[in-house]
Protein backbone atom coordinates (compact mmCIF):
# COMPACT_ATOMS: atom_id res chain seq x y z
CA UNK A 1 0.00 0.00 0.00
CA UNK A 2 1.38 3.47 -0.97
CA UNK A 3 2.21 5.20 2.41
CA UNK A 4 -0.30 7.82 2.87
CA UNK A 5 1.80 10.34 4.51
CA UNK A 6 4.28 10.18 1.61
CA UNK A 7 2.44 13.45 0.52
CA UNK A 8 3.44 15.63 2.48
CA UNK A 9 7.16 15.14 2.90
CA UNK A 10 8.99 18.54 2.46
CA UNK A 11 11.96 18.34 -0.19
CA UNK A 12 14.77 20.79 -0.66
CA UNK A 13 14.88 22.66 -3.57
CA UNK A 14 17.68 25.08 -3.27
CA UNK A 15 19.38 25.16 0.11
CA UNK A 16 19.91 28.30 1.32
CA UNK A 17 21.19 29.75 4.45
CA UNK A 18 21.02 32.82 5.69
CA UNK A 19 22.69 34.16 8.78
CA UNK A 20 22.31 30.75 10.16
CA UNK A 21 18.59 30.05 9.74
CA UNK A 22 17.95 27.42 7.67
CA UNK A 23 15.71 29.73 4.89
CA UNK A 24 15.82 26.48 1.90
CA UNK A 25 13.87 26.99 -0.97
CA UNK A 26 11.03 24.13 -0.36
CA UNK A 27 8.59 22.42 -2.12
CA UNK A 28 6.21 23.95 -0.11
CA UNK A 29 7.92 27.57 -0.47
CA UNK A 30 7.46 26.53 -3.96
CA UNK A 31 3.57 26.25 -4.00
CA UNK A 32 3.25 28.91 -1.87
CA UNK A 33 5.43 31.38 -4.30
CA UNK A 34 2.82 29.79 -7.01
CA UNK A 35 -0.25 30.67 -5.06
CA UNK A 36 1.17 34.41 -5.20
CA UNK A 37 2.25 34.48 -8.96
CA UNK A 38 -1.52 32.60 -9.37
CA UNK A 39 -3.24 35.42 -7.62
CA UNK A 40 -1.15 38.10 -8.84
CA UNK A 41 -1.94 37.24 -12.34
CA UNK A 42 -5.43 36.77 -12.43
CA UNK A 43 -6.20 40.15 -10.50
CA UNK A 44 -3.91 41.98 -12.96
CA UNK A 45 -5.00 40.39 -15.97
CA UNK A 46 -8.72 40.33 -15.09
CA UNK A 47 -9.01 43.70 -14.11
CA UNK A 48 -6.97 44.89 -17.27
CA UNK A 49 -10.05 46.53 -19.44
CA UNK A 50 -11.57 48.00 -16.25
CA UNK A 51 -15.09 47.92 -18.12
CA UNK A 52 -17.90 49.09 -16.80
CA UNK A 53 -19.99 45.57 -18.37
CA UNK A 54 -17.37 43.49 -17.28
CA UNK A 55 -16.24 40.17 -19.13
CA UNK A 56 -16.32 37.07 -17.52
CA UNK A 57 -13.04 37.19 -15.99
CA UNK A 58 -13.41 40.88 -14.26
CA UNK A 59 -16.88 39.80 -12.75
CA UNK A 60 -15.28 36.38 -11.82
CA UNK A 61 -12.68 39.16 -9.66
CA UNK A 62 -15.33 41.76 -8.72
CA UNK A 63 -17.66 38.78 -7.32
CA UNK A 64 -14.48 37.81 -5.26
CA UNK A 65 -14.02 41.29 -4.07
CA UNK A 66 -17.97 41.30 -3.06
CA UNK A 67 -17.93 38.59 -1.10
CA UNK A 68 -14.31 39.13 1.17
CA UNK A 69 -16.19 42.75 1.17
CA UNK A 70 -19.55 41.41 2.47
CA UNK A 71 -18.02 39.43 4.87
CA UNK A 72 -15.66 42.04 6.32
CA UNK A 73 -19.08 44.02 6.61
CA UNK A 74 -21.13 41.67 8.06
CA UNK A 75 -18.43 40.71 10.85
CA UNK A 76 -17.03 44.22 11.64
CA UNK A 77 -19.37 46.43 10.67
CA UNK A 78 -22.05 45.55 13.13
CA UNK A 79 -21.03 48.27 15.10
CA UNK A 80 -23.20 51.16 12.56
CA UNK A 81 -26.58 49.93 12.38
CA UNK A 82 -27.80 51.31 9.13
CA UNK A 83 -29.75 48.58 7.03
CA UNK A 84 -31.64 50.86 4.54
CA UNK A 85 -28.77 51.69 2.34
CA UNK A 86 -25.79 49.20 3.20
CA UNK A 87 -22.37 51.25 3.24
CA UNK A 88 -23.22 54.68 4.38
CA UNK A 89 -20.35 55.34 6.33
CA UNK A 90 -17.37 52.12 7.11
CA UNK A 91 -15.84 53.47 10.59
CA UNK A 92 -12.02 52.66 9.37
CA UNK A 93 -12.67 48.19 9.37
CA UNK A 94 -12.44 48.95 5.85
CA UNK A 95 -8.73 49.34 6.23
CA UNK A 96 -8.58 45.58 7.13
CA UNK A 97 -10.10 44.26 4.16
CA UNK A 98 -6.69 44.29 2.21
CA UNK A 99 -5.34 42.05 4.76
CA UNK A 100 -8.44 39.81 4.99
CA UNK A 101 -8.91 39.29 0.87
CA UNK A 102 -5.05 38.46 1.26
CA UNK A 103 -5.66 35.69 3.51
CA UNK A 104 -8.46 34.38 2.33
CA UNK A 105 -7.20 34.57 -1.49
CA UNK A 106 -4.08 33.43 -0.20
CA UNK A 107 -5.32 29.78 1.72
CA UNK A 108 -8.09 29.42 -0.78
CA UNK A 109 -5.56 29.03 -3.63
CA UNK A 110 -3.04 27.33 -1.54
CA UNK A 111 -6.13 24.85 -0.61
CA UNK A 112 -7.30 24.11 -4.01
CA UNK A 113 -3.70 23.80 -5.80
CA UNK A 114 -3.29 20.73 -3.41
CA UNK A 115 -6.33 19.22 -4.44
CA UNK A 116 -4.57 18.66 -8.12
CA UNK A 117 -3.30 15.50 -8.22
CA UNK A 118 0.82 15.19 -7.36
CA UNK A 119 0.65 18.75 -6.01
CA UNK A 120 1.41 20.04 -2.77
CA UNK A 121 -0.45 21.31 -0.01
CA UNK A 122 0.88 24.13 1.95
CA UNK A 123 -1.50 24.47 4.22
CA UNK A 124 -1.40 21.06 5.17
CA UNK A 125 1.94 22.03 7.44
CA UNK A 126 1.59 23.57 10.85
CA UNK A 127 4.32 25.56 10.29
CA UNK A 128 2.18 27.61 7.17
CA UNK A 129 -1.03 27.81 9.15
CA UNK A 130 0.28 28.63 12.29
CA UNK A 131 2.61 31.45 10.61
CA UNK A 132 -0.68 33.07 9.07
CA UNK A 133 -2.35 32.23 12.70
CA UNK A 134 0.36 33.94 14.16
CA UNK A 135 0.52 37.26 12.25
CA UNK A 136 -3.44 37.69 12.73
CA UNK A 137 -2.89 37.14 16.24
CA UNK A 138 0.25 40.07 16.47
CA UNK A 139 -2.12 42.07 14.29
CA UNK A 140 -4.93 42.45 16.98
CA UNK A 141 -2.33 42.74 19.40
CA UNK A 142 -0.85 45.64 18.10
CA UNK A 143 -4.08 47.01 16.66
CA UNK A 144 -5.88 46.85 20.02
CA UNK A 145 -2.95 48.64 22.02
CA UNK A 146 -2.47 51.04 19.46
CA UNK A 147 -6.49 52.10 19.00
CA UNK A 148 -7.57 51.65 22.51
CA UNK A 149 -4.36 51.96 24.62
CA UNK A 150 -4.57 50.09 28.08
CA UNK A 151 -8.62 50.34 27.25
CA UNK A 152 -8.19 46.97 25.64
CA UNK A 153 -7.23 45.17 28.43
CA UNK A 154 -11.25 45.50 28.56
CA UNK A 155 -11.64 42.66 26.63
CA UNK A 156 -10.36 40.28 29.43
CA UNK A 157 -12.66 42.06 32.16
CA UNK A 158 -16.56 41.60 31.31
CA UNK A 159 -18.65 44.03 32.59
CA UNK A 160 -21.63 42.89 35.33
CA UNK A 161 -19.32 40.41 37.08
CA UNK A 162 -18.77 40.15 40.82
CA UNK A 163 -15.49 41.07 42.32
CA UNK A 164 -14.83 38.16 43.98
CA UNK A 165 -14.64 35.87 41.16
CA UNK A 166 -13.09 38.42 38.98
CA UNK A 167 -9.52 37.02 39.25
CA UNK A 168 -11.00 33.45 38.27
CA UNK A 169 -12.78 35.21 35.04
CA UNK A 170 -10.06 37.37 34.10
CA UNK A 171 -8.02 34.20 33.83
CA UNK A 172 -10.46 32.15 31.75
CA UNK A 173 -10.59 35.21 29.07
CA UNK A 174 -7.12 34.92 28.96
CA UNK A 175 -6.78 32.05 28.32
CA UNK A 176 -9.63 31.65 26.05
CA UNK A 177 -7.75 34.63 24.11
CA UNK A 178 -4.59 32.61 24.14
CA UNK A 179 -6.58 29.78 22.26
CA UNK A 180 -7.26 31.67 19.89
CA UNK A 181 -4.16 31.30 17.50
CA UNK A 182 -4.15 27.64 18.08
CA UNK A 183 -7.55 26.79 17.20
CA UNK A 184 -7.15 29.23 14.20
CA UNK A 185 -3.96 27.65 12.94
CA UNK A 186 -4.75 23.91 14.01
CA UNK A 187 -8.42 23.38 12.23
CA UNK A 188 -6.82 24.31 9.26
CA UNK A 189 -4.03 22.69 9.07
CA UNK A 190 -6.07 19.42 10.33
CA UNK A 191 -8.58 19.66 7.80
CA UNK A 192 -6.47 19.79 5.33
CA UNK A 193 -4.00 16.74 6.61
CA UNK A 194 -6.87 14.71 7.47
CA UNK A 195 -8.73 14.89 3.97
CA UNK A 196 -5.59 14.28 2.09
CA UNK A 197 -4.51 11.16 3.81
CA UNK A 198 -8.66 10.04 3.90
CA UNK A 199 -8.24 10.02 0.09
CA UNK A 200 -4.86 8.42 0.15
CA UNK A 201 -6.12 5.71 2.02
CA UNK A 202 -8.83 4.86 0.00
CA UNK A 203 -7.07 5.53 -3.08
CA UNK A 204 -4.87 2.86 -2.17
CA UNK A 205 -7.73 0.24 -1.12
CA UNK A 206 -8.68 0.79 -4.95
CA UNK A 207 -5.10 -0.23 -5.86
CA UNK A 208 -5.16 -3.20 -3.03
CA UNK A 209 -7.91 -4.53 -4.34
CA UNK A 210 -7.36 -4.76 -7.85
CA UNK A 211 -4.17 -6.22 -7.63
CA UNK A 212 -5.33 -9.18 -5.40
CA UNK A 213 -7.31 -9.96 -8.67
CA UNK A 214 -10.43 -11.85 -9.29
CA UNK A 215 -13.95 -11.24 -7.38
CA UNK A 216 -11.70 -8.57 -5.27
CA UNK A 217 -10.91 -6.43 -8.45
CA UNK A 218 -15.02 -5.93 -8.24
CA UNK A 219 -15.16 -5.01 -5.08
CA UNK A 220 -12.84 -2.28 -5.76
CA UNK A 221 -16.12 -0.36 -7.04
CA UNK A 222 -16.97 0.39 -3.15
CA UNK A 223 -13.28 2.76 -2.71
CA UNK A 224 -13.40 4.23 -6.03
CA UNK A 225 -17.44 5.46 -5.24
CA UNK A 226 -16.02 6.79 -1.38
CA UNK A 227 -12.98 8.22 -2.76
CA UNK A 228 -14.92 10.29 -5.64
CA UNK A 229 -17.38 11.92 -2.95
CA UNK A 230 -14.22 12.10 -0.71
CA UNK A 231 -13.13 14.59 -3.63
CA UNK A 232 -15.89 16.51 -3.91
CA UNK A 233 -16.27 17.18 -0.20
CA UNK A 234 -12.90 17.84 -0.14
CA UNK A 235 -13.19 20.63 -2.59
CA UNK A 236 -15.75 22.26 -0.47
CA UNK A 237 -13.47 21.44 2.54
CA UNK A 238 -10.84 23.58 0.79
CA UNK A 239 -12.96 26.39 0.33
CA UNK A 240 -14.86 26.11 3.94
CA UNK A 241 -11.94 26.67 5.89
CA UNK A 242 -10.19 29.52 3.74
CA UNK A 243 -13.59 31.09 4.33
CA UNK A 244 -13.32 30.23 8.24
CA UNK A 245 -10.22 31.51 8.51
CA UNK A 246 -10.67 34.66 6.68
CA UNK A 247 -14.16 35.47 8.91
CA UNK A 248 -12.59 34.57 11.94
CA UNK A 249 -9.64 37.23 11.14
CA UNK A 250 -12.59 40.07 10.90
CA UNK A 251 -13.81 38.89 14.19
CA UNK A 252 -10.80 38.75 16.33
CA UNK A 253 -9.96 42.39 13.99
CA UNK A 254 -13.15 43.27 15.14
CA UNK A 255 -12.18 42.46 18.82
CA UNK A 256 -8.99 45.02 18.96
CA UNK A 257 -11.32 47.88 17.58
CA UNK A 258 -14.12 47.55 20.20
CA UNK A 259 -12.81 45.39 22.77
CA UNK A 260 -15.80 46.23 24.92
CA UNK A 261 -17.95 42.82 24.89
CA UNK B 1 -37.03 60.60 -38.05
CA UNK B 2 -34.03 62.79 -36.89
CA UNK B 3 -36.49 65.23 -34.58
CA UNK B 4 -34.76 66.68 -31.89
CA UNK B 5 -36.71 65.12 -29.02
CA UNK B 6 -38.54 67.83 -27.22
CA UNK B 7 -36.85 69.25 -24.31
CA UNK B 8 -38.22 69.27 -20.98
CA UNK B 9 -37.64 70.86 -18.04
CA UNK B 10 -34.73 69.63 -16.10
CA UNK B 11 -36.96 69.91 -12.73
CA UNK B 12 -39.72 67.17 -14.82
CA UNK B 13 -36.56 64.84 -15.58
CA UNK B 14 -35.15 65.04 -11.98
CA UNK B 15 -38.91 64.38 -10.69
CA UNK B 16 -39.13 61.32 -13.18
CA UNK B 17 -35.52 60.19 -12.06
CA UNK B 18 -36.79 60.47 -8.56
CA UNK B 19 -40.01 58.74 -9.72
CA UNK B 20 -38.11 55.41 -11.09
CA UNK B 21 -35.85 55.35 -8.51
CA UNK B 22 -39.29 54.93 -6.15
CA UNK B 23 -40.24 52.21 -7.91
CA UNK B 24 -37.31 50.20 -8.09
CA UNK B 25 -37.21 50.21 -4.48
CA UNK B 26 -40.34 49.16 -4.21
CA UNK B 27 -39.52 45.73 -6.51
CA UNK B 28 -36.30 45.55 -4.53
CA UNK B 29 -37.90 45.36 -1.68
CA UNK B 30 -40.43 42.56 -3.06
CA UNK B 31 -37.57 40.80 -4.10
CA UNK B 32 -35.36 40.59 -1.03
CA UNK B 33 -39.45 40.12 1.23
CA UNK B 34 -39.55 36.99 -1.25
CA UNK B 35 -36.07 35.96 -0.92
CA UNK B 36 -36.11 35.85 3.06
CA UNK B 37 -39.60 34.12 2.85
CA UNK B 38 -37.64 31.03 0.62
CA UNK B 39 -34.59 31.01 3.76
CA UNK B 40 -37.14 30.40 6.05
CA UNK B 41 -38.80 27.93 4.09
CA UNK B 42 -36.26 26.37 3.55
CA UNK B 43 -35.70 25.64 6.91
CA UNK B 44 -32.40 27.92 6.62
CA UNK B 45 -30.75 26.05 3.74
CA UNK B 46 -28.84 29.23 2.98
CA UNK B 47 -27.38 28.71 6.50
CA UNK B 48 -26.95 25.54 6.19
CA UNK B 49 -23.60 25.43 4.24
CA UNK B 50 -21.62 27.82 6.77
CA UNK B 51 -23.21 25.20 9.72
CA UNK B 52 -20.58 22.56 8.93
CA UNK B 53 -17.77 25.71 9.11
CA UNK B 54 -19.50 26.73 12.30
CA UNK B 55 -18.95 22.78 13.65
CA UNK B 56 -15.13 22.87 12.88
CA UNK B 57 -14.70 26.46 14.37
CA UNK B 58 -16.76 25.58 17.78
CA UNK B 59 -15.03 22.02 17.91
CA UNK B 60 -11.32 23.25 17.65
CA UNK B 61 -11.87 25.90 20.24
CA UNK B 62 -13.08 23.70 22.54
CA UNK B 63 -10.37 21.84 22.27
CA UNK B 64 -7.73 24.63 22.20
CA UNK B 65 -8.55 26.28 25.06
CA UNK B 66 -7.73 23.14 26.69
CA UNK B 67 -4.58 22.80 25.39
CA UNK B 68 -3.47 25.95 26.25
CA UNK B 69 -4.48 25.98 29.56
CA UNK B 70 -2.87 22.47 30.20
CA UNK B 71 0.52 24.11 28.32
CA UNK B 72 0.44 27.25 30.85
CA UNK B 73 -0.41 24.90 33.99
CA UNK B 74 3.32 22.49 32.87
CA UNK B 75 5.14 25.66 31.86
CA UNK B 76 4.13 27.51 35.13
CA UNK B 77 4.60 24.16 36.96
CA UNK B 78 8.40 23.48 35.55
CA UNK B 79 9.25 27.49 36.64
CA UNK B 80 7.84 27.12 39.80
CA UNK B 81 8.74 23.64 41.23
CA UNK B 82 5.14 22.72 42.07
CA UNK B 83 5.02 19.99 39.72
CA UNK B 84 1.65 18.47 39.75
CA UNK B 85 -1.17 21.11 40.75
CA UNK B 86 -0.81 24.53 38.74
CA UNK B 87 -1.22 21.69 36.10
CA UNK B 88 -4.50 20.24 37.38
CA UNK B 89 -5.58 23.71 38.25
CA UNK B 90 -4.98 25.36 34.74
CA UNK B 91 -6.47 22.34 33.06
CA UNK B 92 -9.80 23.28 34.64
CA UNK B 93 -9.62 26.87 33.80
CA UNK B 94 -8.88 26.02 30.30
CA UNK B 95 -11.96 23.65 30.02
CA UNK B 96 -13.74 26.32 31.37
CA UNK B 97 -12.21 28.58 28.88
CA UNK B 98 -13.65 26.21 26.39
CA UNK B 99 -17.01 26.05 27.42
CA UNK B 100 -16.87 29.81 27.19
CA UNK B 101 -15.58 29.92 23.19
CA UNK B 102 -18.22 27.47 22.45
CA UNK B 103 -20.81 29.60 24.31
CA UNK B 104 -19.88 32.56 22.20
CA UNK B 105 -19.83 30.18 18.91
CA UNK B 106 -22.84 29.09 19.61
CA UNK B 107 -24.15 33.06 20.37
CA UNK B 108 -22.75 34.37 17.39
CA UNK B 109 -24.93 31.20 15.32
CA UNK B 110 -27.77 32.41 16.45
CA UNK B 111 -27.29 35.85 16.09
CA UNK B 112 -26.12 34.83 12.28
CA UNK B 113 -29.11 32.60 11.60
CA UNK B 114 -31.28 35.22 13.28
CA UNK B 115 -30.13 37.97 11.36
CA UNK B 116 -30.50 36.25 7.96
CA UNK B 117 -34.20 35.13 8.25
CA UNK B 118 -35.38 38.02 10.31
CA UNK B 119 -35.88 35.95 13.62
CA UNK B 120 -38.45 33.64 11.80
CA UNK B 121 -36.52 30.06 12.14
CA UNK B 122 -38.79 28.13 14.53
CA UNK B 123 -40.83 30.23 15.64
CA UNK B 124 -43.51 30.50 12.31
CA UNK B 125 -43.22 26.67 12.10
CA UNK B 126 -46.69 25.24 13.27
CA UNK B 127 -46.42 22.95 16.19
CA UNK B 128 -47.70 19.24 15.49
CA UNK B 129 -47.24 17.84 18.99
CA UNK B 130 -50.91 17.34 20.73
CA UNK B 131 -49.28 17.90 24.21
Amino acid sequence: MPDPIHQFEIKRIVPLDLFGLDATFTNSALFMLLAVVLIAGFLIFSMQGRSLVPTRLQSLAEMLYEFVANMVRDTMGGHSHDDGHGHSHEHGYMKFFPLVFTIFIFILTLNMLGMIPGFFTSTSHLAVTAGLALLVFVTVLIVGFAKNGLGFLNLFVPSGVPIYVLPLVVAIEIISFLSRPISHSVRLFANMLAGHITLKVFAGFIIMLLGAGGAYGVLSILPLSMATALTALEFLVAFLQAYVFAMLTCMYLNDALHPGH
Amino acid sequence: MGRPRPRKNKYQDIAQFERRVSELDKKLGKVRAEKAAEAVSHGGSAVGGRGMSYGFRIGSEFVGAILVGAAIGYGLDLLLGTKPWLLLLFFLLGFAAGVLNVMRGYQQLQGDISRETGGNIGHSVPDNDDD
